[in-house]
């Protein structure tokens, strides 16, 4: 199969489409075709180039870490969790997230998401679970806060955002995952990071929720919104 | 102290830096990517203390008794009694940070069993305790950052310590992005690197874990500590990139191993040990599991579709997701793999190594574990350890002026521009194929000395090509600089398991099987001129 991929060697160097002609198997995850295509003493591309190796992303290679978020046929994905089997058509054609400066070929400098987050100074600093009320309540509400604190800060819903651009003041769907957890988990905070959410995230989210289509974590976003949109 | 470098930002590393920065010092928080990208967020299974509310007839001389028996009695007494005292402190300072902990359903905290233990105490967040507790520690260390005593420095590595007459003086990182040395001088440097999964490839672990940090510093001095004593999980299942772990929870919910005779289950663990057999230690079933000689598989389904969704979900995805295996239906075809490595940075009862105001915390340093870990006990000592580091480095004063490392500096520089001007048909990332070929065939579950002492040559030869090879343009600079690191590292762990001659927890040597009293002390590797020396810790000069 022809697999495209869009590399840029350095920050600054110019960006160029590469093609590899590659043996993909159903089961090959993106992340094992890439390991496949650099598993070479020589590398070509499809013209017969000799090429360098190509760069991207990983830690856990399970879904659990974010590191290989990247752009699979137009779709912001985790190479690691995407399968040649979930993919259509004949080419495979791999670009880096587009809302973050490159470093190099795939991997790209997702920094803004924290230092966002750090300019809100988005923490619970204390929790008391007997704040809370009723176990019953407090048993309820756990999920969803199981599922924000998983959010792998990926980015994924960021790239798929039609609202964030460069993150200069509007935050996304991460953002607002974990002000809800900050203010559930810390009621004298909340009405403070309810004001950054809503200045950060609720005045400009036009709702299209497709961050919550492509969310590795599944994290239910409308699910924050409703509570702290309140 | 006022100023302390902390390399590492798993959860040793952000639990080191936040205490740190409550007793008022400022912290650079250093790695290449945030902690979201760190191993610690893989931890599934959960975390050992003995509360309150414990188990009847549990205790935290039982949790110390468990842990020292599991760890083949190598471990320090007095430091894992502080581990275990300290454990209740743990817990409580997660759930105060906003740890999402599973929770009873009248509220309390939930716990499990794990293997090699004799009471269910290990505290858990569903299937991903590592992340739930990395997310709050990471709020943590925001705040920190805001009040400007944490200073976070991404797309930085470690290079070296700067090191004069037997004291630290910080380390000198590189930063990815300028692709430049730069000297960060501190009064003090913490090393939380993790593991060294490089060395054996396939794991279960994450792919940042590469030992050069561990390797670096044995080269300038630093002893070592075990490293004979790599952890197998039992029970991991093979895909083509990685071994996946299947969390030791399933059998602490009641998953059973087996395998088949003529068409039979043969439930191995449970004919040898009986009920409690498919939860005795790692080292035990792993060295159980490999004796068969046979595929092994792990049944789950017995435990129903409900139990499972809501316990195991994470294991059911796993299964599904990398080989379509639907857990609630079938049992899961299951091999030992590397999971952890109980040796590591040697360091004393305060985290410090044998160079003065450099101390080493969580899976980068030996401590806690002796022969074989329990599961639970790791996320246990990466926090435990990280406070006990930055407690120490709280009650001590200032270390005075730094000497002048300009000319190391400059020096490294021009090596590593040398090492940008050479080019090679041997990239680096072929040379760490072989060595994980090496490592896998001479240090797997059993070893014996003549396959140690052909590993041991085969990385002298990786090493004498490593240094001429060098630069692989499309690779990051740090996978080339850290290779002779790593292979350094990969020497001393082979010298370390080729002279303790004897079979102890997770070391099994065919040429020796059984255990010497006279052998049951820490082995130390020592960097001296160019020589491995490996002397055991009799005077218990570390871990005691
Ligand atoms: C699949 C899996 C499941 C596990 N489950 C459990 C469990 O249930 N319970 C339990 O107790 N333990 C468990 N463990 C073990 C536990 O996760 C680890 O021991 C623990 O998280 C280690 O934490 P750490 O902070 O020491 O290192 P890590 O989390 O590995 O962090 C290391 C940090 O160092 C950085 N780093 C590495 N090299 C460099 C360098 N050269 N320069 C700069 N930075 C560097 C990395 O980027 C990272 O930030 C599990 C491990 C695995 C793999
Ligand atoms: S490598 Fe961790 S999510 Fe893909």
């Amino acid at each position: 199969m022809n697999v495209r991929i869009l590399r840029q060697l350095t920050p600054t160097s110019p960006t160029r489409w590469e093609g590899f002609n590659v043996d993909v198997t159903d089961d090959m995850s993106i992340a094992g075709l890439l390991d496949h295509i650099n598993y070479n003493d020589d590398i070509f591309d499809d013209q017969g180039n000799l090429t360098t190796r190509i760069g991207w992303e990983c830690s856990c290679l399970q879904g659990a870490c974010g590191a290989c978020a990247m752009v699979v046929n137009d779709q912001p994905v985790l190479a690691c969790e995407t399968f040649v089997r979930d993919l259509k058509g004949s080419t495979i054609e791999i670009r880096p997230l587009r809302k973050f400066p490159v470093v190099h070929d795939l991997i790209v400098d997702r920094s803004s998401i924290h230092e966002n987050l750090t300019s809100a100074n988005v923490c619970i600093e204390s929790y008391d679970p007997n704040e809370t009320g009723s176990q019953a309540k407090l048993v309820k509400r756990q999920r969803h806060q199981y599922e924000i604190a998983k959010c792998l800060k990926c980015g994924l819903c960021l790239e798929v955002c039609p609202n964030y651009t460069n993150g200069l003041t509007f935050f996304g769907a991460l953002f607002a995952n974990d002000c809800y957890l900050v203010a559930m988990r810390n009621k004298s905070k909340a009405a403070e990071i309810k004001a950054l959410y809503g200045e950060h995230f609720g005045r400009d989210c036009s709702k299209a929720l497709s961050c919550m289509d492509v969310c590795p974590a599944q994290i239910s976003t409308i699910s924050s919104m409703a509570h702290l949109n309140r | 102290m006022d100023k302390v470098v902390v390399i590492g930002s798993g959860i040793a590393g952000c639990a080191c830096a936040v205490r740190l920065a409550e007793a008022g010092i400022h912290v650079q928080l250093v790695s290449p990517y945030p902690s979201e990208r760190s191993q610690s967020v893989m931890a599934a299974g959960g975390i050992n203390a003995v509360l309150s509310d414990c188990e009847e007839g549990d205790s935290i001389a039982c949790h110390v008794q468990d842990t020292l028996r599991g760890g083949h009695n190598l471990a320090g007494t007095q430091a894992v009694r502080t581990l275990c005292e300290r454990a209740p402190e743990v817990i409580a300072y997660l759930e105060r940070i906003g740890t999402v902990f599973s929770l009873e359903a009248d509220g309390s905290l939930a716990r499990r069993a794990f293997g090699g233990q004799t009471h269910r105490r290990t505290y858990y967040c569903g299937s991903s305790t590592g992340k739930q507790i990395v997310s709050a520690l990471v709020m943590e260390v925001r705040r920190f950052e805001t009040q400007g005593l944490i200073r976070r420095r991404l797309w930085s590595s470690f290079h070296s310590a700067l090191i004069r007459d037997g004291r630290c003086f910080g380390a000198i990182l590189y930063d990815e992005k300028s692709g430049n040395l730069m000297a960060e001088h501190a009064d003090a440097l913490v090393m939380a690197t993790g593991g060294q999964n490089a060395l054996f490839g396939k794991t279960t672990g994450s792919t940042q874990c590469d030992g050069y940090a561990a390797g670096k510093l044995f080269a300038q001095g630093v002893d070592l500590k075990n490293l004979e004593f790599v952890q197998y999980h039992p029970t991991t299942l093979e895909t083509s990139q990685k071994r996946m772990l299947i969390s030791e929870a399933v059998r602490g919910e009641g998953g059973r191993l087996f395998y088949l005779e003529h068409g039979e289950r043969i439930y191995f663990m449970e004919e040898k040990y009986g009920d409690g057999g498919n939860l005795m230690p790692r080292d035990v079933v792993s060295q159980e599991m490999a004796a068969t000689g046979r595929e092994t598989y792990l049944d789950a389904s017995f435990l129903g579709k409900d139990l499972i969704d809501k316990r195991l979900p994470e294991v059911r995805d796993i299964c599904s997701k990398y080989r379509g295996i639907d857990v609630a239906a079938e049992p899961i075809p299951v091999a030992p793999s590397v999971h952890f490595f109980m040796g590591g940075i040697a360091v004393d009862n305060n985290h410090e190594t044998n160079i003065q105001n450099l101390f080493a915390a969580g899976e980068c340093a030996s401590m806690y574990h002796g022969a074989n870990r329990l599961g639970g006990n790791s996320l246990l000592a990466a926090i435990c350890g990280g406070w006990v580091v930055a407690d120490t480095i709280a009650d001590r004063s200032r270390a005075g002026a730094s000497p002048d490392f300009a000319a190391l500096l400059r020096e490294e520089n021009q090596k590593l521009a040398r090492m940008r001007d050479t080019s090679s048909v041997f990239p680096v990332m072929y040379i760490r194929d072989l060595l994980a070929k090496t490592m896998a065939e001479c240090l797997g579950i059993v070893r014996n000395d003549s396959s140690l002492a052909d590993g041991i040559s085969d990385v002298d030869y990786y090493l004498s090509i490593a240094e001429k090879i060098s630069y692989d343009p499309s690779a990051m600079m740090y996978a080339n600089y850290s290779l002779v690191g790593i292979l350094t590292l990969a020497k001393a762990t082979l010298a370390c398991a080729r002279q303790r001659r004897e079979s102890r927890g997770a070391h099994v040597r065919s040429d020796y099987p059984a255990s010497q009293d006279s052998l049951c002390h820490a082995s130390i590797v020592s960097y001296e001129n160019g020589r491995y020396r490996v002397w055991l810790d009799k005077d218990k000069r570390y871990e005691r």
